[in-house]
């Protein structure tokens, strides 16, 4: 017997018990540190016939605003090199359509489903997050305060910490129930301070990042891409500045920390984790393979396998400098 | 919908920059309906750039000559962008990425065939894509489809002897005059439906966004209805980017952005705010 085989045939009884995936994240338990990202993976129901949702940790829903907002005009996307620029402005059905029309055909998967959320004031804020802190099946909130596409509201809140910490402190005093996360820009100097300003503020997450501003242009024209004039860029692009901005708000908090930009493998997504991030978020790969959060869930198992690691939590943080 | 790897039978050349290719696919075949798109994958790998698959019409259903059982997809490419540039070099057995049939199709229930006397279909370029599996629908429940078709030189009205081997009677026009009468397509189709009685009449159009304006303005000026299949740049097709809107006026005449993708490709030209193109 070549040593080859000795080593596979060692590795086999430990291969034979699966890895355990589950992660914790502000209370609440997930199957495997896997989610899609806001505005990726709509109410999820319109992706049930081409993922296995039970397969994933959790999913993260559109932004939702109390009463339905119609968006901007288009064009409101345009393919750059390995990514994609957006201006959505935040189109939406509104809560009440979400909890009425989508939320009881979620509660068949076993899956957490979070609620993103999207305001252009504090009591817009205020007001969704009263509302949905009620309706059961619904394991946590995601405050949106860092979309670059809209004019008002929502980005405001990242021009300067004391801003971030007063949205934050304010919803989480209406959110009595459930967990409250919230979702940081990239478009910032110090991404350590507004995550220091949130924690104080009693977040009890982090997303980490939104998308980064940016912008095209059609050179016959002479006219922007978007009709916005300048849109957020997402996709495997910003993998390598989201992995860092991750890497500094988890040396900045005590907070459990969520990945996202740019993940689409299973390779992006244990980067993610061994930054320090509890898990991750699929995004723009959801758009050209729907499948993408499964196969990541999938291939983390396999790499704990490979690796004889037996528990994923062992992988989260990991990094050695 | 379903999201599969498929095989790709062959690549016909049609002349220019456009190509048929012809995909191994009973199942997605099986399922097309008139008027409905699938998204391919233009790169090997689904990680590869460009990243972003792209919506094409399904052309034909490449039905066997024996059985006339459809066995595959026929797509209309037009080798413009670094896409479909990638779609143009495949070649026979390797396989491609597609997600679909998907989309709202043509409004062709059997019951239209009693309503319905005559249907004018009016393609503008690669539009056509769009209305050869219409006008075979059309020959099967009994309603006699009528094509007008333009483009801005000959080589650009590709897939002529199709419709014209339905027995269809067929309008060309260029815009330089290479082919068919020279200007617009919209004149002879005007000409066509002047002194006609209108009851019956129905248009279906897909072309660039101009020609599709100027022929819901026909539709409107004879008072006949019009359906149109819009293209727009598409992130998912899956209704979760809300890239592909296009704006809508309702009868109040409030806005609404509906995606091309699941509330369209095809929508009843009424509804569309036609001074703000989606692209």
């Amino acid at each position: 017997m070549d040593l080859g085989n000795m080593q596979y045939n060692k590795g086999k009884s430990k291969a034979d018990q699966p890895p355990r995936l589950e992660v914790e994240i502000s209370g609440i338990k997930f199957k495997n540190p896997v989610m899609t990202a806001s505005g990726t993976f709509a109410y999820g129901l319109e992706f049930a016939h081409l993922v296995d949702l039970n397969a994933i940790g959790g999913i993260v829903v559109k932004g939702i605003s109390l009463r339905p907002i119609k968006g901007n005009p288009p064009p409101r996307i345009w393919e750059t090199a390995s990514g994609m620029l957006n201006a959505i402005g935040w189109q939406n059905i509104g809560a009440t359509e979400f909890v009425t029309k989508k939320l009881p055909g979620l509660h068949k998967f076993e899956t957490n489903i979070i609620v993103n959320i999207v305001g252009f004031d504090l009591e817009d804020y205020l007001e969704v997050a009263r509302f949905l802190n009620d309706c059961p099946g619904i394991a946590a909130l995601e405050l949106n305060i860092s979309c670059p596409n809209v004019k008002k509201g929502g980005f405001h809140f990242n021009k300067d910490p004391r801003d971030a910490h007063h949205v934050t402190a304010r919803t989480k005093q209406v959110c009595t129930r459930l967990p409250l996360w919230v979702k940081l820009s990239p478009n910032v100097t110090d991404i350590g301070e507004f995550a220091r300003a949130c924690e104080d503020a009693g977040a009890d997450a982090l997303s980490v990042i939104n998308t980064i501003v940016g912008m095209a242009i059609d050179i016959e024209r002479r006219i922007p891409r978007l009709r916005f004039v300048t849109g957020g860029l997402s996709g495997p692009a910003i993998k390598p500045v989201a992995l860092r901005m991750v890497w500094d708000t988890c040396r900045a908090v005590k907070i459990p920390v969520i990945g996202v930009g740019g993940i689409a493998t299973v390779e992006d997504a244990l980067e993610f984790l061994m930054a320090g991030a509890r898990a991750v978020q699929v995004g723009t790969a959801n758009f050209y393979n729907p499948a993408a959060s499964e196969q990541i869930a999938h291939g983390l198992a396999a790499y704990c396998r490979t690796h004889r690691i037996e528990d994923i939590n062992q992988v989260i943080g990991s990094l050695s400098i | 919908m379903l999201d599969r790897r498929i095989r790709v039978k062959g690549l016909k050349k049609l002349g220019g920059s456009s190509y048929l290719l012809i995909l191994k696919a009973a199942e997605q075949a099986r399922l097309v309906l008139p008027g409905q798109f699938v998204m391919l994958k233009c790169a090997p790998g689904l990680n590869d750039p460009p990243l972003l698959r792209r919506p094409f019409s399904v052309f034909d259903t490449d039905p066997s000559p024996r059985t006339n059982k459809p066995r595959g997809l026929v797509l209309l490419i037009k080798d413009v962008g670094v896409g479909s540039h990638a779609l143009a070099a495949l070649t026979p057995g390797q396989e491609v990425f597609t997600l679909g049939p998907q989309g709202r199709p043509f409004d062709v229930s059997l019951e239209l065939g009693s309503r319905v006397a005559v249907a004018c279909l009016v393609a503008g370029g690669v539009g056509i894509a769009a209305l050869y599996l219409l006008a075979r629908r059309f020959l099967e429940i009994g309603v006699k489809p009528v094509l007008f078709y333009g483009g801005r030189s000959a080589a650009d009205l590709v897939l002529r002897e199709y419709f014209e081997r339905l027995g269809m009677d067929t309008w060309y026009t260029t815009e330089d005059g290479t082919l068919g009468e020279a200007g617009v397509v919209t004149r002879p189709l005007e000409t066509f439906l002047r002194g006609r009685v209108r009851s019956g009449v129905r248009l279906y159009a897909c072309g660039p966004w101009e020609m599709m304006k100027a022929t819901h303005a026909v539709a409107q000026k004879l008072q006949v209805p019009c359906e149109v299949s819009l293209e727009a740049r598409m992130g998912c097709s899956l209704g979760a980017c809300m890239g592909c809107v296009v704006r809508t006026l309702d009868d109040a005449g409030d806005e609404q952005y509906l995606r091309v993708c699941l509330e369209g490709p095809v929508m009843d030209s009424r509804k569309i705010d036609w001074g703000t193109p989606p692209v």
